[in-house]
């Protein structure tokens, strides 16, 4: 029999090259900038677009008050894309991570329940007000062109707002949902482990 | 600054060794010893003493660990990139190795458990790492051990 067995004796003969600790500190300050460049640039293109809008605004100076009204809209689309986004980073706040393991994981499981919600809720909150915008924001420029053209401007956009709700969105909520629901299931059962 | 350096020098082979027996990847354990001391030197001025300095590193290294899973379904592989010297994994003893495979096949909190028992760590400070009641904790380590004892009698059979 080899009841006794001194595992602490193996354990502590696994050894490893301990790098120094000035090259950690400069790959954190590396690591840092390139988060934030990463978090600019999608707000960027966020912004940059809304600028444009902004932009015809001025250049065109629309009459009719549903231009305006679409254009809000659309901006308002954008800006909730940009804060569910930016959201979801800041959901995991870093201090959490000094917890003790069960508390920890509670936490994940809640924040993982939200990012599902807010995934969804923002989406679709996001498709909607960019379509209803889009569709305001056409009908003085369409409403000076012939009925005909008007129509088939209409009714491509149309078109092309139906695949997006009907194809893209969900789409995309069921990608983000599997996604989330395999991190979910696997803390479920880890955290099952603590009960048992 | 100086305070860290203290830290990182005396915990580093410990939390790599949590993270291998979490892992059993050497390189991997790498990254996730690297990644601890990272959120350790973020939170350090944040530190309270509200606990002793190692419940609050293990704390943050086995929470690290158990993030992992998340990790693993965002990239194939979780890698920082950092020049590391390039080690070999010279001629470690059989029976190690064995010890790190077996550890690494076990429920995920169980490792936890078991690599903090076997870092020497008294049973009520495991038990406020992981969050469960000492006499939990006790019961666990026995019968973790025990299964480790199994699989080593069967293997050098």
């Amino acid at each position: 029999m080899s009841d006794n067995i001194n595992f602490k004796d193996l354990w502590a003969k696994q050894t490893t090259i301990v790098p120094n600790p000035e090259n950690l500190i400069v790959e954190i300050k590396k690591m840092k900038q390139s988060n934030l460049r990463k978090l600019v640039l999608t707000n960027l293109l966020l912004i940059a677009t809304s600028i444009f809008i902004i932009l015809i605004w001025i250049y065109y100076q629309p009459q009719l008050l549903t231009t305006k009204i679409g254009i809000i809209l659309t901006i308002i689309a954008m800006v909730i894309f940009l804060f569910a986004y930016n959201k979801s980073y800041s959901l995991f706040k870093s201090h959490m991570n000094s917890q003790s393991n069960s508390d920890y994981l509670k936490d994940l499981l809640a924040i993982k329940a939200k990012q599902n919600f807010m995934e969804k809720t923002m989406l679709n909150l996001y498709f909607i007000l960019l379509s209803l915008g889009i569709g305001l924001y056409m009908y003085e420029y369409t409403s000076r062109m012939k009925p005909f053209w008007g129509i088939v401007t209409y009714g491509i956009t149309f078109i092309w707002i139906l695949i997006n709700w009907f194809y893209l969105r969900p789409k995309q909520i069921k990608k983000q949902k599997t996604k989330l629901d395999a991190i979910i299931s696997k803390f479920e059962t880890v955290n099952d482990q603590l009960n048992a | 600054m100086l305070v860290f350096e203290e830290i990182y020098k005396s915990y580093w082979q410990k939390i790599f060794r949590l993270c291998m027996g979490y892992v059993n990847d050497h390189n991997l354990a790498q990254d996730l010893t690297q990644e601890t001391f990272i959120s350790v030197w973020e939170q350090l001025p944040k530190f309270r003493n509200e606990s002793s300095i190692g419940t609050w590193i293990y704390r943050i290294a086995s929470n690290n660990c158990l993030r992992q899973i998340e990790k693993q379904n965002r990239f194939p592989k979780a890698q920082l990139p950092l020049n590391l010297m390039e080690e070999k994994q010279h001629n470690i003893e059989p029976r190690i190795q064995f010890l790190y495979k077996c550890i690494a096949e076990l429920p995920e909190i169980d490792r936890i458990i078991i690599s903090l028992e076997l870092e020497d760590i008294k049973q009520a400070e495991i038990a406020r790492i992981v969050g469960l009641s000492e006499a939990n904790i006790r019961v666990k380590i026995y019968r973790i051990k025990e299964k480790l004892t199994q699989k080593f009698t069967s293997n050098e059979r």
